[in-house]
């Protein structure tokens, strides 16, 4: 595939900010993904050249000022999230759908405990199960960006 | 061939130690370090609070455009509400406006007689805030902490520390003010403690979110003290945040456990934080003056709210909290203006019994044993 233009990415990031902001109702607090980071974590694998860890830890500063947490928190894991997801970069190409989509199931569920884990060292409450549900929304929204943006990039066939 | 192979690549497909930069460990732990820096920073001291500023003014305009579907949704709504609907809401806003207003006459009356007993008792003038209309922008994005964000901030003199109400009761306290936002830390978040008093029978006691459900925890009040399920709680006025009066919770729940001296008492907050859409800000009212003295000054409890914003003491400090209107520790004294002593030090415990301010995390070093009847 030609490589994205990096104007694309900023916009994705844009849209992703926007939806991070919107006002969400009740139920959909609970089951709400996490856009940005989805978006993100996409894109460092997907066009390393345009999204390095950099601009991953520049979104998680801008959904900490949106959330009015501690500033840093969400920075901060959504840097060791995509980390993670880079040090397989070259293998991903050689998963199949159901090993990728665990390797990103696995990606996004550290990014909500590592939260959790800062939250309780500051005296948060622990919260109940549905914590967890906003990983398969997550997920959904990672196809979205599959079909959007295409596949991981696979090697040619020689 | 092999040149042939390596020219077919891609870009990124080129192996990693062809991509430019630093290497992404390098990086990582680059970043790992800045964002604890500015965790610890940002928790400590007050540094950052320009730079958030900053940032959430820049991020206005995006705000307004995501909730942008939302309002027209709304705007379509309200436009094709039913002209029958419309007729009974009118109806039934007369009735109300009826009831209210004849429940607004006594009330002035009331309001008059009062500050005539007042004035013969030498006593002060009784709180009467003035109040913004706010508009709920959304609830808090953070699954962890109660709190909702306001349309009003520092362009409409909006201060931390100013209690939010709606029409049934106590909501909380702003807690952080951009430009044209707010922040209202909810009564139900582990943060907020409210001085409140028990219509019943006029007993005092702090109230504590709890963080987790929608309730709020009465610790340090002893199994004998009393107390019934449906009890409701009001708040009484000696913080100086909160006007008296106003309803914050009803008793839910009183366990009584056999190695604890003290109940477990729960109860769940009266304002539905969830459904109203408009709120009201009041003003922090003005102290009145109060006459330094400096003899029996009380030894103030040490105040270690290590997590409370700054902001929220100092104006709590500002506005040092109002008199109590019936202190319990001295009958009252008829021909001479009623000064508590300690009320000038710059601190946020107001009387001997009122324990911690709104905000304040200390517990239970600070909250004597209410006096069951007032003198």
């Amino acid at each position: 595939m030609k490589p994205v233009k990096f104007g694309t990415f900023l916009f994705t990031m844009l849209i992703g900010l926007i939806f991070q902001l919107y006002p969400w109702s009740n139920a959909g607090i609970i089951i709400r993904p996490d856009f940005l980071l989805v978006i993100m974590i996409y894109w460092v694998l997907q066009a390393p050249y345009h999204c390095n860890i950099g601009w991953v830890w520049f979104a998680g500063l801008l959904v900490d000022l949106s959330t009015g947490s501690l500033l840093g928190q969400h920075a901060l894991t959504f840097a060791i999230t995509a980390f993670l997801g880079l040090i397989y970069q070259r293998r991903l190409v050689l998963f199949n759908r159901w090993q990728l989509y665990l390797y990103v199931i696995f990606l996004f569920g550290v990014q909500r405990g590592l939260i959790l884990l800062l939250k309780l060292f500051a005296g948060g409450e622990l919260p109940d199960w549905t914590y967890g549900l906003p990983v398969l929304s997550d997920l959904i929204l990672w196809q979205c960006m599959i079909i959007w943006f295409g596949e991981l990039t696979r090697p040619k066939k020689l | 061939m092999l040149k042939g192979i390596h020219q077919q690549l891609d870009p990124q497909e080129s192996p990693a130690f062809f991509i430019q930069g630093p290497k992404p460990f390098s990086r990582l732990m680059f970043f790992c370090t800045l964002s604890l820096v500015m965790m610890a920073v940002d928790a400590r001291f007050d540094y950052l609070s320009q730079v958030r500023q900053w940032f959430s003014t820049a991020l206005h305009p995006l705000e307004v455009l995501a909730s942008a579907p939302n309002e027209w949704g709304r705007n379509i709504n309200t436009y094709f509400t039913s002209h029958n609907q419309l007729i009974q809401d009118n109806f039934t806003l007369k009735q109300q406006s009826l009831i209210d207003n004849a429940a607004l006459q006594r009330l002035a009356t009331v309001d008059a007689e009062n500050a005539h007993l007042r004035t013969l008792l030498a006593g002060d003038a009784p709180i009467i805030p003035q109040a913004t209309l706010g508009e709920v922008l959304h609830m808090g994005r953070d699954p962890f902490s109660n709190i909702i964000t306001l349309n009003r901030g520092s362009r409409h003199h909006i201060t931390p520390g100013q209690a939010v109400v709606d029409e049934q009761g106590v909501v909380g306290q702003i807690t952080r003010v951009y430009t044209f936002t707010s922040e209202v830390t909810l009564i139900t978040d582990k943060k907020l403690s409210i001085p409140i008093q028990i219509e019943r029978n006029q007993l005092r006691a702090i109230a504590f979110g709890e963080g987790k459900r929608n309730t709020l925890d009465i610790p340090y009040l002893p199994t004998s003290v009393d107390i019934k399920v449906g009890d409701k709680l009001v708040t009484s006025g000696i913080d100086g945040v909160y006007p008296a009066g106003l309803a914050v919770a009803v008793v839910t729940q009183i366990k009584q456990s056999q190695d604890s001296p003290f109940a477990k008492i729960i109860s769940r907050p009266i304002a539905g934080v969830n459904n109203h859409k408009h709120v009201l800000i009041l003003k922090v009212p003005e102290s009145p003056a109060i006459n330094q003295s400096s003899e029996n000054r009380q030894v103030l409890p040490r105040n270690n709210a290590q997590h409370l914003d700054q902001s929220v003491v100092e104006v709590l400090q500002k506005n040092n909290a109002a008199v109590d209107p019936h202190p319990a520790t001295e009958t009252p004294v008829l021909d001479a203006p009623s000064s508590e002593p300690g009320a000038a030090t710059p601190a946020v415990t107001p009387g001997p019994e009122t324990g911690t301010p709104t905000g304040n995390t200390t517990q239970g070093n600070t909250l004597a044993p209410a006096a069951p009847e007032h003198p």
